[in-house]
C-alpha cells in the first residue's frame, strides 16, 4: 500500500493563505472558521532581531492515528483503499474526543455538529489531479505524493545544494 | 445537494455542489483570467462550468505566468461572482445621497437619462465640468479615457492618481523611461519597500527559484515581509525616510569610488552637484535620520554596488505616499545609473510600454487610441498648474484634487463624475471627499456591489467580472489572450465594456470609431502586432506570441536618454524648469519626529498604512467570508515594546488617533513592525483608516497622499457597542 502525504519547505511558504481558500472552494466551506488547512504565523526574537516564519498544516493522515484510538464510536478508520484517515460521518457523534487529541487542529465541527477534516481531496487524487492546496500554492511550499516519492525529493533537493556549496569551496 | 445547503452566502440557485470535473458529471473546464489584481498578474483561471454555473475555479497550469497557482483572493473568485450582494440592475436613486434608497430602471432608461444630465451640464458649463474616473480594475481605462476625451472633457483620472504615476514620473525624470528588474540574469536584487508575496504572487516562485540558484538580495522597509528571510540584508528604514537612505548608499559607493565612471561621465548630468549634495550624508548621518546602523547602510552599498548585474525592484507606491514621495524615489533610482545598471542585462531593462501596463516588446496603439482629442483643443486639466511635472507626464487628472474643485469656480466647477468602480475611502481626509461628493449635480457609478460610494450616485448601473466578459490581456511571458466570458453576465449585469460603447453612442456620435465597437476598437489598438481579435479567439486559453522583437540593451548608447539633456539626469531639468529642486533632495516628512518634534509630542508614534494583506486587495474581497474570515477585525501593528508601554495586549481595543482624527481598532502585537512604528491595513468601511489624514497631507511634485509616514497614538480604549 503506498502511503500518500504532503510535504512543506518551510523556507518557502509566504504565509499568503491560497491553500486555506482554496480548500474552502473545493470543499464547499461556509468560511465561518471551518477551515480543513491553517497557516500560523511564527515570530522568534525581538527587535533588531527576529526571525518570522509560516506552517501551513492540516490532517496528517497519521499512522498511528490518536483521533482513530478516542473514537467512541469507531467513527475513524484507515480507508483500507487509499490508507487515509476517514471519518464515517453516520456513525460520528459530534462528542469532540478526536479534537481534544489531535495535535494539528485538523478535525473541524460544521454547524450541525459532525466532524469533518481534510481527505487529501482524494477524489482529485484518484483522477490524477493534485489537492486543490498543493495545486494553488504560491510558492510551491506544499507539495504531495507517496511519503517515498517525497522523501526522495527532499534528498535530491539537499544533495544538490551540498554538492553546489562543495563545488564552490573547491573553486 | 447537502453541501450546498450550507452556502448560505452563496446565490444557492446557482451553485450546484460538485468536485472533480470528471465527464459523466458534465463538467467543462473553460478558461480565463482572474483580474481581481493588479494588471501585470492576472492568473490564468480554470473555471469548471457545470450547467451554466460556476462550481469551482483554480489556476491554470499551462499558464506561462502564473503557472496554475492563484493567491487567496483569486482562489474565493467564485464567492466574489456569486455574491448574494452583487448588484442585479441599474438603479435610480430615490431618496437622499448616500441613501439606500434606490429603484430598479432598465438599461436603456439609465443611459437616456445619463445622456440627458451629461449633455445638459456639457450646455450649461462646457464638457470639462464633467470628470470621468477609473477605479480598480483598470482593465477599461483606455476605452473610458477615449470616451471622456471624445466628449470633449480633459478631466479623465483614475485610482493611479494614488498609485504608481508618482513612481513613474520620478523615473522619467531621471531616466526619461524606465524597465523593471531583469530577475532571470540578475545576481543582486534590490528590494525597496515591495512585498510580492502578498502582491504579485504569480512572480515569486520564480524569485524564490532564483534565490536558491545563489541571486544574493537587500531588502529595504520598516516592515518584516515573506522576503526578509530570503534577504542578505535588511535595511528597516524609519518610514518616510527612502531618499535619505539612498543618499547614504551613494555616499559610499561615491567615496569608495565603486560607482560606474564611464557611464557617469558620459551619460549623466548634474553629477558633481550630487556628489557634493551626498557628500553630507555620511553612514552616522544616515543612521540618525533613517535608523539604520550605518555600518549596515555601508555593507548594503558596497553589496550592491559590487555585486554585478544588480537590479533594482521597487511597488508601485510606498516609497511615494510620502509627502517628499518623487524626491524619495528619484533618490533611490538614481543608484541605478551610479552603479551603472540601467538597461543592461541583469540590471532594470528598458521595454516600451505594450498595453495595459505590461510590457512584453509587442507595440501597441494604446496611447494614440486613448487621446481622441489633442489636449489644446479641450480645456486645461484641473490640475495642470498645481501639478506641471505630474501632469507633463501624465495624461490625466490628478484625482486628489477632486474634492477641492467640485463645485469650485476657479478655475470651472466639476459638477458631474462618470466612475468606474470608484471608492472615495481611496482619498486622503475621505469623509471630506464624502460630504463633498455629495455636492455633484450629477454622478453616476458601475460596479459589482451596492458600495457606499454607489450609494452617493444618482444612477449606479452593474458592471461583471471577468469571468462574465471578454477582455485584452497581454503577458511578459510573450503571451496574449482575449478571454471568453465563462458564464453569461449574471443578473442583468453587463461588462463594462458595453456599458462603454453604449454610452459612446450617445455621449460621443463624432468618434467615429468608438461606434464600430468593442471588438473592432481592440483590433484598432493591435494593429501594429498584427494579431486581431478573431484569431485570438481560437485560442480562449491564450495565444504564445512567437520571435517577438526585444529590444537590445544599453539603447542610450545609440540614441540617448529621451530627457531635456539626452543623458541620465541627477540635476532634472524639468524639475529645475517647474521650482522644485532639481537634485533629488531629501525632506522630512510633512509629520515627523524631527519636522515637527511638537506634534510628535503627544503623537509620538509613526503611523504607516496600506501594506499588503495577503487575503485583501484594497477594499475588494472584504465582504466575501472566505478571505474575510482569515483577519476578521480591523487591526493595527505594534511593536510588543510599544504595547507593554502602553498596557495594550493582544486583542485589545485601542484608540489610533493622528492630529486629525481618532479611530477604534485591535492591537495585534507582532514584531513584524519596529518599535515605534504602527502599521494598519486601509479600506475598511468600519473604522474609516483615511480619516486620520488631511485631504491635503500631499506630495506638492505628484499630489500623492502621504499614506506611509504620518504620526500617531495608540491608547487603550474601551470598545464601543456599534463596534461589537
Amino acid at each position: 500500500m503506498i502511503q500518500l502525504g504532503f510535504s512543506f519547505d518551510i523556507s518557502r511558504c509566504s504565509g499568503c493563505m491560497a491553500c486555506v481558500v482554496a480548500c474552502m472552494d473545493q470543499n464547499n466551506l461556509p468560511g465561518d472558521g471551518v477551515a480543513y488547512r491553517h497557516v500560523i504565523q511564527l515570530e522568534k526574537g525581538e527587535y533588531p532581531s527576529v526571525r518570522v516564519s509560516f506552517v501551513s498544516l492540516s490532517c496528517q493522515n497519521c499512522t498511528d492515528a490518536p483521533c482513530r484510538v478516542v473514537c467512541p464510536r469507531n467513527a475513524i478508520l484507515r480507508n483500507p483503499r487509499n490508507e487515509i484517515v476517514d471519518v464515517i460521518k453516520d456513525a460520528c457523534i459530534g462528542c469532540h474526543s478526536c479534537a481534544m487529541v489531535c495535535p494539528f487542529g485538523a478535525p473541524q465541527f460544521s454547524s450541525e455538529g459532525k466532524m469533518s477534516k481534510c481527505d487529501f481531496c482524494i477524489d482529485r487524487v484518484e483522477q490524477g489531479m493534485e489537492p486543490a492546496c498543493v495545486h494553488t500554492c504560491t510558492t510551491r511550499a506544499l507539495g504531495f505524493g507517496s511519503m517515498k516519492e517525497l522523501a526522495k525529493k527532499k534528498a535530491e533537493k539537499a544533495s544538490v545544494k551540498i554538492l553546489d556549496s562543495l563545488l564552490t569551496v573547491s573553486a | 445537494m447537502r453541501k450546498n445547503a450550507r452556502l448560505t452566502h452563496l446565490d444557492a440557485n446557482r451553485t450546484p455542489a460538485g468536485k472533480v470535473p470528471v465527464e459523466e458529471r458534465d463538467v467543462e473546464i473553460r478558461q480565463t483570467i482572474c483580474a481581481i489584481c493588479n494588471p501585470f498578474s492576472h492568473c490564468g483561471v480554470d473555471a469548471h462550468v457545470k450547467d451554466g454555473a460556476i462550481i469551482k475555479v483554480e489556476g491554470t497550469k499551462s499558464h506561462p505566468h502564473s503557472e496554475g497557482t492563484l493567491c487567496a483572493k483569486g482562489a474565493a473568485s467564485r464567492e466574489y461572482i456569486y455574491h448574494k450582494e452583487r448588484l442585479r440592475t441599474p438603479l435610480l436613486r430615490k431618496g437622499e445621497r448616500g441613501s439606500d434608497e434606490f429603484e430598479p430602471i432598465s438599461w436603456d432608461e439609465a443611459l437616456d437619462r445619463i445622456e440627458d444630465r451629461l449633455q445638459k451640464i456639457k450646455r450649461e458649463s462646457g464638457p470639462e465640468s464633467v470628470a470621468f474616473y477609473v477605479g480598480y480594475t483598470k482593465w477599461m481605462r483606455p476605452f473610458v479615457k477615449r470616451l471622456a476625451h471624445s466628449f470633449g472633457s480633459p478631466n479623465y483620472c483614475t485610482e493611479s492618481s494614488t498609485c504608481y504615476t508618482a513612481t513613474k514620473v520620478a523615473n522619467l525624470l531621471n531616466y526619461g523611461y524606465f524597465g523593471p528588474p531583469n530577475l532571470a540574469k540578475s545576481k543582486c536584487l534590490l528590494v525597496w519597500s515591495k512585498n510580492p508575496f502578498y502582491s504579485d504572487t504569480s512572480a515569486v516562485r520564480r524569485l524564490l527559484d532564483a534565490r536558491e540558484r545563489g541571486l544574493k538580495i537587500i531588502e529595504v522597509g520598516p516592515l518584516i515581509t515573506p522576503l526578509t528571510a530570503h534577504a542578505d540584508i535588511h535595511l528597516r528604514i524609519r518610514p518616510g525616510t527612502s531618499g535619505a537612505l539612498a543618499h547614504g548608499m551613494a555616499h559610499v559607493i561615491i567615496e569608495e569610488e565603486l560607482f560606474d565612471v564611464d557611464f557617469v561621465e558620459n551619460w549623466t548630468l548634474g553629477f558633481e552637484e550630487y556628489r557634493a549634495y551626498v557628500e553630507g550624508f555620511s553612514p552616522a548621518v544616515t543612521e540618525e535620520i533613517t535608523g539604520v546602523p550605518a555600518e549596515l547602510i555601508e555593507q548594503a552599498a558596497r553589496f550592491y554596488a559590487t555585486t554585478k548585474p544588480a537590479a533594482l525592484m521597487t511597488s508601485a507606491s510606498p516609497t511615494v505616499h510620502h509627502t517628499n514621495g518623487v524626491q524619495n524615489h528619484r533618490a533611490l533610482t538614481a543608484l541605478i545609473g551610479l552603479t551603472g545598471n540601467f538597461d543592461r542585462e541583469g540590471g532594470n531593462y528598458v521595454v516600451p510600454p505594450g498595453w495595459l501596463y505590461v510590457e512584453n516588446g509587442l507595440i501597441t496603439r494604446q496611447s494614440q487610441y486613448e487621446q481622441s482629442r489633442p489636449w489644446p483643443e479641450m480645456a486645461p486639466r484641473i490640475t495642470e498648474q498645481k501639478y506641471p511635472v505630474w501632469s507633463r507626464f501624465i495624461p490625466e487628472t490628478q484625482a486628489m484634487e477632486l474634492p477641492f474643485q467640485i463645485q469650485n469656480p476657479d478655475p470651472y466647477p466639476i459638477r458631474a463624475v462618470v466612475a468606474f468602480g470608484m471608492n472615495y475611502r481611496m482619498w486622503p481626509g475621505s469623509d471630506f471627499f464624502y460630504e463633498s461628493m455629495k455636492k455633484l449635480d450629477f454622478m453616476v457609478n458601475m460596479d459589482l456591489f451596492m458600495t457606499d460610494t454607489c450609494r452617493l450616485a444618482d444612477i449606479v448601473l452593474p458592471a461583471c467580472t471577468s469571468f462574465e466578459r471578454s477582455e485584452l490581456k497581454f503577458y511578459t511571458e510573450d503571451y496574449v489572450v482575449w478571454t471568453t466570458p465563462v458564464i453569461r453576465p449574471l443578473w442583468e449585469s453587463r461588462s463594462d465594456a458595453d456599458i462603454i460603447f453604449d454610452l459612446a453612442k450617445r455621449i460621443a456620435p463624432e468618434d467615429d470609431l468608438m461606434q464600430k465597437g468593442y471588438e473592432a476598437n481592440v483590433d484598432w489598438i493591435l494593429e501594429p502586432t498584427g494579431l486581431k481579435v478573431e484569431k485570438l479567439k481560437k485560442y480562449p486559453a491564450g495565444y504564445a506570441v512567437k520571435n517577438i522583437e526585444k529590444p537590445p540593451y544599453q539603447k542610450y548608447e545609440k540614441s540617448g536618454f529621451p530627457t531635456p539633456s539626452g543623458k541620465m539626469e541627477f540635476a532634472s531639468t524639468i524639475m529645475e524648469e517647474a521650482n522644485y529642486d532639481p537634485l533629488p533632495t531629501f525632506q522630512e516628512p510633512k509629520l515627523s519626529p524631527r519636522s515637527t518634534p511638537e506634534v510628535a509630542k503627544d503623537f509620538p508614534l509613526i503611523l504607516t498604512t496600506g501594506a499588503r494583506l495577503p487575503m485583501y486587495i484594497h477594499s475588494r474581497t472584504f465582504r466575501l467570508s472566505w478571505t474575510r474570515g482569515l483577519r476578521p477585525d480591523p487591526m493595527l501593528d505594534i511593536n510588543p515594546k510599544d504595547a507593554g508601554e502602553r498596557g495594550i495586549s493582544q486583542g485589545d481595543w485601542v484608540a489610533l488617533s493622528t492630529p486629525r482624527n481618532s479611530i477604534k481598532v485591535k492591537a495585534n502585537l507582532t514584531e513584524v513592525v519596529p518599535p515605534g512604528v504602527i502599521n494598519i491595513f486601509h479600506g475598511y468601511s468600519e473604522p474609516e483608516v483615511n480619516t486620520l489624514f488631511e485631504p491635503d497631507y500631499l506630495d506638492p511634485v505628484s499630489g500623492f497622499p502621504g499614506f506611509k509616514s504620518l504620526l500617531c497614538e495608540v491608547k487603550k480604549t474601551e470598545v464601543e457597542k456599534r463596534l461589537l
